[in-house]
């Protein structure tokens, strides 16, 4: 197992670096000067050379990019070009807001979609399966700005259950709207994904079996179908947590939420390119480990698995 | 399975409060993060503390580096120039008691107010400064910091008229000759040429006096995050993305005309909500006192509440043509012919929701040397423009291609003026690229034809006619259009170092006047500015120079 994880974190490393290498040479080439945004609409052209050769914009490309990769490998992204502040450090400000989302969210998610996916199974061509079917596809498709605004009128204006956006003083109420937005879309992924995946182990012989030895159906249900059910629904779980950091960027800015996705949004705006990379690179970071996650979990949904 | 799953769900669980523990931990290094970082206790109702949604998160609030608009609006609460605009727009004491301008207008005395003292305390911790009173060193200090080339202010060169400037740019010497303390609280000042808007300049907010101790203590890099000054409010707490909250100068000098003390406001708490419609929700829910912007939507509904405020601000929004490059270059029959092809009115109302005043020309009104009557006046008028288009070389049309930075608004106008283009014969296409690639192209001149706008610096055509089409301002320092008339520059030029108004107004009419005639731009519009506060909040005044310049030092709440 232990080498297992070795072998995968050490298999990630080119990943990550890949990433990074892109990244910087997109953030290059696109026109836009940040000492010139920097400056401002008037710019004194001697002052606008002294900010580039503060940011070490003035050395040569290649140099730039050995630059950044030797002071990646130490975990130091270099300080944000709009205020000064160490990118790592910009990032574990922001840490904490998307964390809290991106867990409430996959927590609303699974909460939602699991059950849904797994009575609409049970009960299917019913009312109740058309209808979380139907819900399933509106959350797939509804875009997230859209539920959002709505959202929040119905919630904050019409009955005035939630206070408003931002995060007040760091009171979980404030999370909720968000949380449940963000939710919505890997929550009916996962109602989908698990109603599909319980249709097809039900009808399987073992299933039969297990009536046919006389257990109760919600133990048929809950025990053996779902856990070798969940399989998918595990992978598919992974990879919408990680998805879920683009999410974020949309829900971080109509909420106000000072979390990653809106730094990010700032720092392209301002081609902030030290920040953009911290961020790509975090992100990259995330779905390794996410996958990682997945991978490991495995096992204990189905024990022929097994990392050796 | 339970098991296993509960173990599952625990690791998990494990990972994710690890994770968002790393970010605290490094809070606890340093005061401002580790306050950012802390979970108060449920908020109560504040009681004197204005709350106001803000668009976004100021980059810098140390003001020797900023150079935006929403870091000016928290600044302008924090920190103190020598001089001031009244509501007017003219000079008026700040940290300055009273001047004396020499004979020769090349030397400045200024007299400082006693009894101003930087901020005892900030983040609810004392400040290395102490406390202790301004003095003529302290501006002699601030002076040559921001100066100083090794700081690299991005707006130190706004006072390169100042004695020595250059010597000290180009360190070779460590101070700027022209600022010395005559003693305590006389401060001099002289300047290589008379410069009219000098005191105008003076009151641009990168030149606010600065505690040493603290900007030593903090370093050019972290004094951004501890900001100390000497204005009404205080600096508390800066939460990235999230919200700034100032308190109330309990030392602050100023008394209202019946001895009491200001600000009145407890503290100002400004919030950061990107998104128009929930500023908008927000402010009706009565979360906030006050919101930065009034979203087209919601104006028609804005306008009737008593809060509401609006009014003209010295800014124009304009279509550059480049005048060193086809097809503008060497047609002024074709720029003029642009000039009289579009409808402002139709456009201000239709696009902006009637919330901009038609421009025909460079000034902006209520600024020196703007004069309605003025020629030519760019009217709309598409058979002359037709003409001037046949005159121009273009019987038959022509196309061009306007580019735009990315935004919403802009699109909206350029499509509105896209198909007016239409009418006459020119064909528009639009390109919208975003600010930092627009800024980069204009710099060097390379788009025939494109979107800009400006906001005053400073309340003087100096900072218009000089700035944006003088050709020693060709490039970055502000004119795009490669505008280069010897006439015009001869009259800016002069006006910049002649003292008497009277003289400067008809040496800028007359600048104005030739800019017109010549149309390097396609004036468009005249910005407004608003602010839109709730109905108890009083002695709210907009100043003319933008919204963002408002200050709250007399600002009460009735509830």
């Amino acid at each position: 197992m232990l080498n297992y994880i070795i072998r995968r974190l050490i298999g990630a490393i080119p990943v990550v670096l890949g990433v990074i290498a892109v990244v910087f040479i997109l953030t290059t080439i696109v026109p836009g000067d940040p000492a010139r945004i920097m400056v401002g609409q008037r710019g004194d052209p001697a002052t606008i050379e002294k900010i580039r050769h503060e940011m070490g914009l003035d050395k040569p490309l290649a140099v730039q990019f050995v630059d950044f990769m030797k002071n990646a490998l130490t975990f130091n992204l270099g300080k944000s070009y709009r205020n000064n502040m160490t990118v790592v450090q910009a990032l574990l400000i922001r840490l904490p807001v998307t964390i809290k989302l991106a867990f409430a969210s996959m927590v609303v998610a699974i909460i939602v979609g699991v059950p849904l996916g797994i009575i609409s199974a049970v009960k299917q061509y019913s009312w109740f399966d058309y209808g979380a079917m139907f819900f399933a596809i509106l959350g797939i498709s509804a875009p997230v700005f859209w539920v959002a605004l709505l959202s929040v009128v119905l919630f904050c204006v019409i009955l005035g259950w939630i206070p408003g956006t931002g995060t007040g003083n760091g009171e979980w109420i404030y999370y909720v709207l968000p949380s449940v937005v963000l939710g919505l879309r890997p929550g009916a992924l996962i109602a989908r994904l698990t109603r599909s995946s319980m249709l097809e182990i039900i009808r399987q012989d073992f299933i039969r079996t297990a009536r046919a030895k006389g257990l109760a159906e919600k133990v048929v249900i809950m025990k053996h179908a779902l856990r070798n059910a969940l399989i998918p629904v595990v992978t598919i779980i992974g990879i919408e947590t990680a998805g879920l950091l683009s999410g974020v960027v949309v829900t971080e800015y109509i909420f106000s939420l000072p979390g990653i996705g809106r730094l990010s949004v700032e720092a392209l705006v301002n081609r902030d390119f030290p920040v953009i990379r911290g961020v790509v690179l975090f992100m990259a970071f995330l779905f390794v480990l996410a996958n990682l996650i997945v991978d490991l979990s495995y096992p204990f949904f189905d024990p022929r698995i097994k990392y050796d | 399975m339970f098991k296993k799953s509960l173990v599952l769900l625990i690791v998990m669980l494990l990972v994710v409060t690890t994770l968002a523990g790393c970010g605290q931990k490094p809070a606890q290094q340093s005061g401002s993060e580790q306050q950012q970082q802390e979970q108060q206790p449920a908020a109560e109702a504040p009681k004197n503390i204005l709350r106001m949604a803000i668009m976004s998160n100021p980059p810098k609030l140390d003001p020797v580096f900023a150079t935006d608009t929403s870091s000016s609006r928290i600044i302008y609460q924090i920190f103190e120039t020598l001089v001031d605009y009244d509501k007017d727009g003219n000079v008026q004491p700040l940290l300055a008691e009273s001047w004396d301008i020499s004979p020769d207008k090349k030397t400045y005395t200024f007299h400082l107010r006693k009894g101003v003292h930087f901020h005892k305390t900030i983040e609810g911790k004392p400040t290395a400064n102490g406390g202790r009173e301004v003095k003529a060193d302290d501006w002699v200090w601030t002076f040559n910091y921001i100066l100083n080339p090794d700081t690299a202010s991005p707006r130190a060169y706004f006072l390169d008229m100042i004695k020595g400037y250059k010597d000290y740019q180009d360190k070779k010497t460590d101070h700027i000759a022209g600022i010395s303390k005559v003693d305590d609280y006389t401060l001099k000042i002289e300047i290589d040429y008379p410069f009219a808007p000098f005191l105008s300049v003076l009151a641009y907010n990168t030149f606010n006096v600065l505690p040493k101790e603290d900007v030593e203590k903090y370093g050019k890099e972290q004094f951004n995050f501890h900001p100390v000054g000497t204005g009404p409010f205080k600096f508390e707490q800066w939460v990235q993305d999230d919200k700034i909250v100032l308190s109330k100068n309990e030392d602050y000098w100023k008394k209202d005309k019946d001895g009491n003390q200001l600000p009145y406001l407890d503290g100002l708490e400004f919030r950061i909500v990107t998104d128009l419609a929930m500023e908008w929700t927000e402010f009706g829910l009565g979360n906030f006192e006050q919101i930065e912007e009034v979203d087209d939507p919601y104006y028609a509904d804005a306008k009737k509440l008593p809060g509401f405020q609006e009014g003209p601000t010295l800014g124009t929004y304009y279509y550059g043509f480049n005048l060193t490059k086809a097809p503008f270059k060497g047609n002024k029959a074709l720029r003029q012919a642009f000039n009289y092809a579009i409808d402002r009115k139709g456009l201000i109302d239709m696009v902006r929701n009637g919330r901009a005043l038609p421009a025909t020309g460079v000034l902006p009104p209520g600024m020196m040397g703007y004069d309605e009557s003025i020629q030519p006046q760019y009217t709309f008028d598409p058979e002359k423009a037709k003409a001037l288009m046949k005159e121009a070389g273009y019987p038959n049309g022509l196309k061009v291609e306007l580019v735009y930075n990315t935004s919403e608004g802009h699109k909206r106008i350029a499509e509105a003026l896209q198909s007016q283009f239409k009418n006459v014969g020119i064909d528009v296409s639009l390109k919208n690229i975003d600010w930092g690639a627009l800024l980069d192209a204009t710099d060097k001149l390379e788009i025939p034809f494109f979107r800009m706008g400006w906001v005053a610096d400073y309340p003087d055509p100096d900072n218009f006619l000089y700035v944006l089409l003088n050709s020693a301002n060709i490039g970055p320092k502000g004119n795009y259009s490669g505008f280069n008339n010897k006439e015009f520059d001869d009259l800016t030029n002069q006006a910049r170092v002649e003292t008497d108004p009277a003289k400067r107004a008809e040496l800028y009419k007359k600048a104005e006047s030739i800019a017109r005639e010549e149309a390097p731009w396609l004036f468009i519009y005249h910005y407004t500015t608003h602010s839109l506060t709730q109905p108890y909040v009083k002695n709210v005044v907009l100043p003319f120079f933008g919204e963002y310049s408002m200050k709250y030092t007399e600002v009460k709440m009735e509830k």
